[in-house]
C-alpha cells in the first residue's frame, strides 16, 4: 500500500482561482451582453480580439519561458474582456491588441505573473491607449439600438461624446445603457446584476464598491453636482464593481479596502471636477492601486495574545 | 440564547456536513482485537520505559511502562494476556517507538483497582497524583500530560477550568457520542479535577451543531456546584485553545504563554472522562472513543483499546470501501498522517480518516492571487500570504517579528486558499527552524 504523507489541511475549499476567475467572467457576461446589443459587431470584434490577444501574450509568455502555461486559471481571459469593454467599439483592431500586449507582458508578466501586479493590467492598458491615441478613445459610438425607453433625441450622428462631456441624458437612459459611451460601461443595470452575482457567490465584498460609488456621489453632492448623474454616467460602476476590486491591487483588510474604496471615489469626482478630463475613474483607481502596498502596511489585524502577560 | 464565537476562522466542508455525518448518529460499539502494540510515547514528554518481558502474563490495566522524567506518564497494558514482543517499531510520531506488543487472552481480569468512590468525597490532594497514576493525557490530541497541567505553580492563579466539547475538526464525532453518551463522567471529571485545583467555575463548550449534545450536558450538570454549559458558533478552529478561551471567557492568552497566564486550564471532554474513570474506579485509560470513517465500508465511532492497531480498527468498520490513498488521525484540518495501517492507537487519536487515492492527490500549487482569504480566515490575525513569502525565501528573523511562532498551525489559510499553496506546512517548518535555532542558542 502506497499512502502519501503530508501535514494538514488534507483536504480544501472548492473554490480555486480558475473558479474565482470564471466567476468574474460571468458577472461580466450581462455587461457584454448589453454591449454588443447596443453596439453591434464593431463591440464584438473589439470584445473577441482583447480577449483572444491576452490569452494568447499569456500563452506566449509562458511558452517563451519554459513555465507551466497559467491561460486555464483564466485571468488572462478576465483581463482581455475587462480591456475590451473599456474600449469604444469604434476601436480599431489593433488596439485591443497593443492593450493586451501592454496589460499582459509589461503591466502583469514583467511584475511577476498573477497577484504581483501593482496596477490592475486591463486599467493601466486602458490609460495608455488613451494617452496614445486620445481621439480613437475618446470618440463613442451612438447606440445602434435602444433598450425599452429613449427619452432623449436621437442624434443623427453616427458618433458623439459621452453624457459625461456633454450631460444631459435622462437618469434611465443613463441607467439601461441607452447613451454613447464604452462597450461595457453604459448599461448600468447589467454592471449590477454582475455585482449582484459577485456578492452571492462571495468572489468580492460589498465594501469597495458601495464605499467607491457612495463618496463618489457624497462629494460630487457636496461640491453642488448631480449625485446621481455622477454615479450613472462613464465608467463609475463598472471601475467600482470590477476593476476597484481586483484581488491583486486592492488591500487585503476591511479597514483598508474602506480607506482604498474612499481614496477612488475623492480622486474620480477631483478629476471630473477640477480636472480637463472628463472620466476620471481610471485614473482614480490606477493611483489607490499605487498607494495599497502602503495601506496594507499600515492597516492590519492585531495579533491574538499581544497583551502584556498577566494582565 | 448567548452563543460564544472568535474573530477569523472557516467552514470547513460546509457543504459536506463536515464529514460528521456518516458517524454522528452512531452509538459507540467497543471493539477489542486479538493483539494490541502499545507505544511508550504516547504522551508529551519522556517516553516511558518498558517494565515487562517477553512471554510474561499481564493483567488488564498493569502497569507496562514506567514513566522517566518530569512529564512522564506510566503505560497500562489495555487488555490481559502474554507479552508477545518488546520492539522498536515505526508509530505516528517522528522516528521508532518503543511498543510492548500483547496477545489478548480475552479474558479482561482487571490488575487491583483502588477507585475512591466519589468524585465529590475523594480526598482532593490525592487527585492529581491519581490522574497521573492513571497515565491520562489530553485526548483532543495534543497528549499533554494533564496532571501536569492541574498542577497549577506557585505565584499563578487559575479561576476557571474550560471542558472542551466543541469538536471542531472535520470528521470527528467521538467527543459528541461521548457527550451523548456518557455525560455524567464528563461532570465528575471536571469536578474532580475542580477540586483538585481549588477551581470554583467549570463551564462545558459545545458548537451549536451540537444542541443534542448541549441538552444532554446540560442535564447532566444540572445542580453541580460551579457548573455550567456555554453554546458555541460552529466554526473552526472554535476548538482550539487559544479561540476556546478568548470565545468563552474574553481573555487571551499572551503570545508565547500558556492558557494558566490567562488564569484558564482547558480539558477534552474525553479527558474529563478518563478523569472520573480514574478517581471513581481507580482505572487507568486503557481505551478510548475513535472516530472511524473516509473511505471505509461503515463508518462507526469505535471505544478501541490503547494500542489498537489501525487495520484492525479498519477491519472491524468493515475494511476500505476504495483504495486508500492517505490515513490521518485526527479531522482533515490538522490530521497527523499515519504511513502505513500497521501502526497503532495512542492516546490522543480521537479519529483514523482514511481518504481515497483521488481525495489524497493535493491539488497543484500555484501563485497567491492576493485575494486576501488567508488573512481573513486567520483566527490569530496573521498575515499569512506575507509570512508565507517570508518563509519560503528564508527570512525567518523577519518572519518572527510578523509572528509565526504564534501560529496555532489550525489549517485554514491553507484551507481557503483558491492557489492551494502550502501555507500551513511553511509555517509549520519555520515554526520548528526557529524553535530549533533558539534551543541550539542555549
Amino acid at each position: 500500500m502506497k499512502l502519501s504523507l503530508s501535514s494538514g489541511p488534507h483536504l480544501h475549499a472548492k473554490e480555486n482561482t480558475q473558479r474565482a476567475m470564471l466567476d468574474v467572467l460571468i458577472a461580466l457576461l450581462p455587461a457584454t451582453a448589453a454591449g454588443l446589443y447596443f453596439f453591434g459587431w464593431k463591440a464584438a470584434m473589439v470584445v473577441a480580439v482583447s480577449v483572444v490577444s491576452c490569452v494568447f501574450f499569456e500563452a506566449l509568455w509562458c511558452a517563451l519561458g519554459h513555465k507551466r502555461s497559467t491561460v486555464s486559471d483564466l485571468s488572462a481571459a478576465v483581463t482581455g474582456l475587462l480591456l475590451g469593454l473599456n474600449l469604444p467599439a469604434t476601436a480599431p483592431w489593433w488596439m485591443p491588441v497593443i492593450g493586451g500586449l501592454f496589460a499582459i507582458i509589461v503591466i502583469k508578466q514583467l511584475f511577476g505573473g498573477i497577484g504581483s501586479n501593482f496596477l490592475n493590467p486591463a486599467l493601466a492598458a486602458r490609460a495608455a491607449l488613451l494617452s496614445s491615441w486620445p481621439a480613437h478613445m475618446t470618440t463613442f459610438m451612438l447606440p445602434q439600438r435602444t433598450l425599452l425607453v429613449h427619452t432623449a433625441e436621437v442624434a443623427d450622428a453616427a458618433t458623439a461624446a459621452t453624457p459625461l462631456a456633454t450631460g444631459g441624458a435622462s437618469y434611465i437612459d443613463l441607467f439601461l445603457g441607452n447613451v454613447p459611451g464604452c462597450i461595457g460601461e453604459v448599461c448600468k443595470a447589467a454592471l449590477l446584476i454582475g455585482f449582484l452575482y459577485l456578492l452571492i457567490r462571495r468572489v468580492i465584498g460589498w465594501q469597495i464598491p458601495v464605499i467607491f460609488v457612495a463618496t463618489a456621489a457624497a462629494l460630487s453632492w457636496a461640491l453642488g453636482d448631480d449625485p446621481l448623474q455622477t454615479v450613472l454616467t462613464g465608467g463609475l460602476l463598472l471601475g467600482a464593481i470590477f476593476m476597484a476590486t481586483d484581488y491583486a491591487t486592492s488591500p487585503m483588510l476591511f479597514v483598508g479596502e474602506c480607506i482604498y474604496a474612499f481614496g477612488c471615489g475623492v480622486i474620480v469626482v477631483v478629476i471630473r471636477k477640477f480636472g480637463n478630463y472628463p472620466e476620471g475613474c481610471s485614473y482614480a483607481i490606477l493611483l489607490m492601486n499605487i498607494v495599497t502596498p502602503l495601506i496594507d502596511k499600515y492597516c492590519k489585524r492585531r495579533v491574538y495574545g499581544e497583551v502584556k502577560k498577566n494582565a | 440564547m448567548k452563543k460564544f464565537t472568535f474573530k477569523g476562522g472557516i467552514h470547513p466542508l460546509h457543504d459536506r456536513h463536515e464529514g460528521k455525518a456518516a458517524t454522528s448518529g452512531k452509538p459507540v460499539r467497543p471493539f477489542v482485537s486479538d493483539t494490541v502494540c502499545i507505544p511508550m510515547d504516547m504522551h508529551l514528554g519522556a517516553p516511558s520505559k518498558p517494565c515487562v518481558k517477553k512471554g510474561e502474563h499481564v493483567l488488564l490495566g498493569q502497569v507496562i511502562g514506567e514513566p522517566v522524567g518530569g512529564l512522564g506518564l506510566p503505560v497500562h497494558a489495555s487488555v490481559s494476556g502474554t507479552v508477545l514482543e518488546v520492539r522498536r517499531k515505526q508509530n505516528l510520531s517522528a522516528g521508532l517507538s518503543e511498543c510492548v506488543i500483547i496477545q489478548n487472552d480475552f479474558n479482561d481480569e482487571w490488575t487491583e483497582l483502588h477507585g475512591m468512590g466519589n468524585v465529590e468525597t475523594a480526598p482532593a490532594e490525592k487527585i492529581i497524583d491519581a490522574i497521573r497514576d492513571a497515565g491520562i493525557c489530553g485526548m483532543g490530541g495534543a497528549c499533554f500530560p494533564t496532571f501536569a497541567k492541574l498542577r497549577i505553580p506557585q505565584g499563578q492563579t487559575v479561576d476557571t477550568i474550560l471542558v472542551n466539547g466543541s469538536e471542531c475538526e472535520t470528521f470527528l464525532t467521538a467527543d459528541h457520542r461521548l457527550m451523548l453518551e456518557s455525560p455524567l463522567r464528563i461532570v465528575d471529571g471536571l469536578r474532580a479535577a475542580m477540586r483538585a485545583t481549588g477551581v470554583k467555575h467549570g463551564v462545558i463548550c459545545i458548537e451549536d451543531n451540537k444542541m443534542d449534545a448541549v441538552e444532554t450536558m446540560r442535564k447532566a450538570a444540572h445542580g453541580r456546584e460551579g457548573v455550567e454549559v456555554a453554546v458555541l458558533r460552529t466554526k473552526y478552529p472554535q476548538g482550539g485553545e487559544k479561540q476556546l478561551i478568548k470565545a468563552v471567557t474574553g481573555r487571551e492568552v499572551p503570545s508565547g504563554g500558556l492558557p494558566m497566564h490567562a488564569h484558564v486550564v482547558v480539558l477534552n471532554v474525553g479527558t474529563c472522562a478518563a478523569i472520573a474513570d480514574a478517581i471513581i474506579d481507580g482505572k487507568p485509560l486503557i481505551s478510548r472513543i475513535t472516530t472511524v470513517t473516509g473511505c471505509v465500508r461503515e463508518p462507526a465511532n469505535l471505544l478501541l483499546r490503547i494500542g489498537t492497531v489501525f487495520l484492525d480498527a479498519i477491519g472491524e468498520c468493515g475494511g476500505y470501501s476504495e483504495e486508500p490513498g492517505k490515513i490521518f488521525v485526527g479531522g482533515s484540518m490538522c490530521g497527523v498522517c499515519a504511513p502505513d495501517d500497521t501502526v497503532a492507537m495512542g492516546k490522543g487519536q480521537n479519529g483514523i480518516v482514511v481518504l481515497n487515492q483521488k481525495e489524497a492527490t493535493p491539488p497543484p500549487e500555484t501563485q497567491c492571487i492576493r485575494c486576501g482569504r488567508c488573512v481573513q480566515a486567520c483566527a490569530i490575525g496573521l498575515n499569512p500570504y506575507r509570512l508565507m513569502n517570508l518563509c519560503q525565501t528564508g527570512d525567518l528573523a523577519t518572519a518572527e517579528k510578523e509572528h509565526v511562532l504564534d501560529c496555532i498551525l489550525c489549517g485554514s489559510c491553507s484551507y481557503v486558499c483558491p492557489a492551494r499553496r502550502w501555507m500551513t506546512a511553511s509555517f509549520k517548518n519555520a515554526k520548528e527552524l526557529i524553535m530549533a535555532a533558539r534551543r541550539a542558542k542555549k
